[in-house]
């Protein structure tokens, strides 16, 4: 049975580190602790839904699909909205993603209704043995997809010339335009990148949990968590959170009972706080 | 110049509003009846909540098209004011409180869910208003003494009774339950409730354990199911709950005998979200559409159902039927006590005992109605009511997920 608790908190692991990336990275670029990420990952849901329901679209085809849109419209908000008040308090870009957050999932009740939805997959809950445990196929998928979107997100940032424009605007703002970054443009990329891995997280959700439009608030907050727990200003810190989280609950809530969920992920999340206030793997760079 | 505007404007707003207030009342017509309902249309409650909404209406419709309530020889068209919730209980207390002291209504008509109920009934109870509530059976509402307050959906603590007594019935004997609950108001008393009752019927219970209410992750509960061997499942939730239950117990392999669900089974929308895992799965209700009772402002049941499913377009469930039995109450018992007047008319619901599509309907001491549930099982996109059995009959065990 440990096995099996492991596994599952292994998987769902794995979710909330790609869940946790997009945060992670605007947070970390921007400085922009970003309210509406929940929401965003919504939509990623309901792009898949819609693709799916209406057209047929499979979801792991529709995923960059769905993750262009939402780069795109990632783009905008920050280019026409956040920008205005990016180099502003934290507090002010808090409200403005807040505010943004509060639009998005009222048009979204107003427009799809508060029904429940699933994208039904016709391999949605196939399983199968292995070690005497049983491995859900599509979370195993899921895990390993958000494994690989790590990697590339990784490679990208540490390789390609974008990568290193937006690590030398996060650190080193003034340098970075005296070496001809355009940091303007590198905001609304890093920004649209953010939505776009949201709306890959929201993918993934959709074909594992039914969706409405209300189902961001408690992502946007175990997102929050994961990168506090795997610390800022690194690629591997979402990985390792998320993962850290996952088995974590899985094998507290097997322990404590299922109600405690949120005060196990919230303890966790005072003690690292307390304990190593920069996240696990944070301040190495 | 500044404090002049403000003067100004602080005028205007008070002269707009005095005028919106005197004129309020006057175009209201006399001859109306007006009930008074904050519900949920929007927030998490918002998928449940519209199914009361629509009942509503339609109840009202249809009972003044037929004439209204006739009061002394007069008849009075009813009249519906909705205020929408956002699913939070504080507002929805507040807005209550608005409805009888701005929109003086006559009578009130209940909001969704338990947790909702409790804080709008205490209202009710200051106001000495009746509400008659369709949507809350936690025995929370109905044990602080309130007078004013009748409930439609029969007691928490017996809705899994049916199901342990159709479980008796069936070979193999199922002998093994867990009982999963949601941790609001209302599944706590349907998980306690099942829980004093399931031993002293001879079943052994192998898991008891709440979950947070909205929780999307099962798998947890569904290992500890497993490895406990529980051959019955019975869980106490939401909606979106009961669709990640059923999805993951298919991931995970999970298959007891039987796996009932409170709220979920009987909605169409858990059918479209599930496709053809839904069959099999088990569910309770205090009403289903197969039933068949001679009505007040619907003929019977089944023209009931087939009237509402061409307006609608969906099968209405016992929400539904419990909200259209809310409204043919109040037409009886006003017309019973033929007056207005609060006091009496809510003694008048107390001694109601009026045939409606929902079943006979009749109150116990504490507002509370007198009936119970029945089982129903989804069969080829289908829900049949299986227990008491009408004609249905039940699969009993569930067949495995790998061999559907």
């Amino acid at each position: 049975m440990f096995t099996q608790v492991l596994i599952n908190g292994l998987l769902k692991g794995g979710l909330y580190a790609l869940m946790a990336m997009g945060m992670s990275l605007i947070w970390g670029v921007m400085n922009i602790i970003n309210i509406a990420h929940g929401s965003f990952i919504m939509l990623g849901a309901y792009a898949t839904y819609w693709l799916f329901s209406q057209f047929g679209v499979d979801p792991f085809v529709s995923l960059p699909l769905s993750m262009a849109m939402m780069f795109f419209l990632g783009w905008l908000v920050q280019k026409y909205l956040i920008n205005f008040v990016v180099q502003a308090d934290i507090f002010i870009t808090l409200l403005l993603t807040f505010g943004i957050e509060l639009l998005i999932n009222n048009l979204a009740l107003l427009f799809w209704t508060a029904d429940v939805r699933k994208v039904n997959v016709s391999y949605g809950a196939g399983n199968f043995q292995l070690l005497g445990t049983t491995v859900p196929a599509v979370r195993l998928a899921a895990f390993v997809l958000a494994l690989l979107i790590s990697a590339i997100l990784f490679y990208v940032m540490n390789r390609s010339r974008l990568g290193r424009s937006i690590r030398a605007t996060s650190q080193e703002l003034d340098a970075a335009k005296l070496a001809g970054v355009k940091v303007g443009n590198i905001y609304a990329i890093t920004f649209g990148i953010g939505t776009a891995l949201a709306a890959a997280a929201g993918t993934l959700w959709s074909i594992l949990f039914p969706i409405d439009p209300t189902m961001g608030g408690i992502l946007t907050l175990k997102s929050f968590v994961v990168t506090i727990i795997g610390g800022l200003g690194t690629m591997l810190g979402p990985l390792i959170g998320g993962l850290i989280l996952g088995v974590v609950e899985a094998v507290g809530t097997n322990w404590l009972g299922s109600t405690y969920e949120n005060l196990i992920s919230f303890s966790i999340f005072l003690l690292v706080l307390i304990f190593m206030p920069k996240g696990i793997l944070g301040g190495r760079d | 110049m500044k404090t002049k505007t403000l003067s100004r404007c602080l005028s205007l707003v008070l002269t707009v509003s005095a005028v919106l207030l005197f004129a309020g009342p006057g175009f209201a017509a006399k001859d109306v009846i007006k009930l008074g309902c904050a519900t949920s249309f929007t927030g998490h409650l918002s998928r449940t909540g519209k199914l009361y909404v629509d009942s509503y209406k339609f109840a009202v419709d249809k009972v003044n098209e037929a004439g209204g309530v006739k009061v002394g020889g007069k008849n009075y068209k009813l009249e519906l004011v909705f205020y929408d919730d956002k699913s939070e209980p504080t507002e929805s207390s507040r807005l209550v409180e608005k409805l009888i002291a701005e929109d003086k209504v006559d009578f009130l008509l209940g909001p969704y869910s338990s947790g909702v109920t409790i804080p709008d009934s205490i209202v009710a109870q200051r106001y000495r208003v009746p509400m008659i509530e369709g949507g809350g059976a936690s025995s929370k509402i109905f044990s602080r003494g309130n007078k004013y307050i009748f409930g439609t959906l029969p007691r928490a603590e017996d809705y899994f009774t049916s199901t342990l007594e159709f479980l008796k019935e069936q070979k193999p004997l199922a002998k093994k339950i867990a009982i999963v609950y949601a941790d609001d108001k209302f599944d706590l008393t349907v998980g306690e409730g099942t829980k004093a009752q399931a031993p002293k019927m001879g079943f052994d219970i192998v898991l008891f354990e709440k979950y947070a209410e909205g929780a999307s992750d099962f798998s947890s509960i569904l290992t500890k199911i497993k490895s406990a061997g529980a051959e019955a499942v019975l869980v106490a939730g939401h909606t979106g709950e009961s669709i990640n239950f059923v999805q993951q117990a298919k991931e995970l392999n999970v298959t007891p005998y039987l796996l009932s669900l409170t709220v979920g089974p009987t909605e169409a929308d858990f059918r479209k979200a599930l496709g053809k895992d839904a069959d099999y799965i088990y569910g309770v209700a205090s009403w289903s559409p197969q039933m068949n009772f001679p009505g007040t402002i619907f003929k019977n049941t089944q023209t009931f159902v087939e009237e509402f499913k061409k307006k609608f377009g969906y099968d209405p469930d016992y929400h539904n039927a419990s909200a259209i039995a809310d409204i043919a109450i109040y037409k009886d018992a006003i017309e019973y006590a033929g007056t207005l007047d609060r006091q009496k008319v809510r003694d008048a619901i107390a001694k109601t005992n009026l045939d409606t599509i929902y079943g006979k309907v009749r109150f116990l001491d504490n507002g509370q109605i007198k009936g119970t549930s029945v089982v129903l099982q989804n069969l080829n996109g289908n829900i049949f009511q299986v227990y008491p059995n009408m004609g249905h009959n039940a699969v009993f065990p569930m067949p495995a997920w790998n061999k559907r």
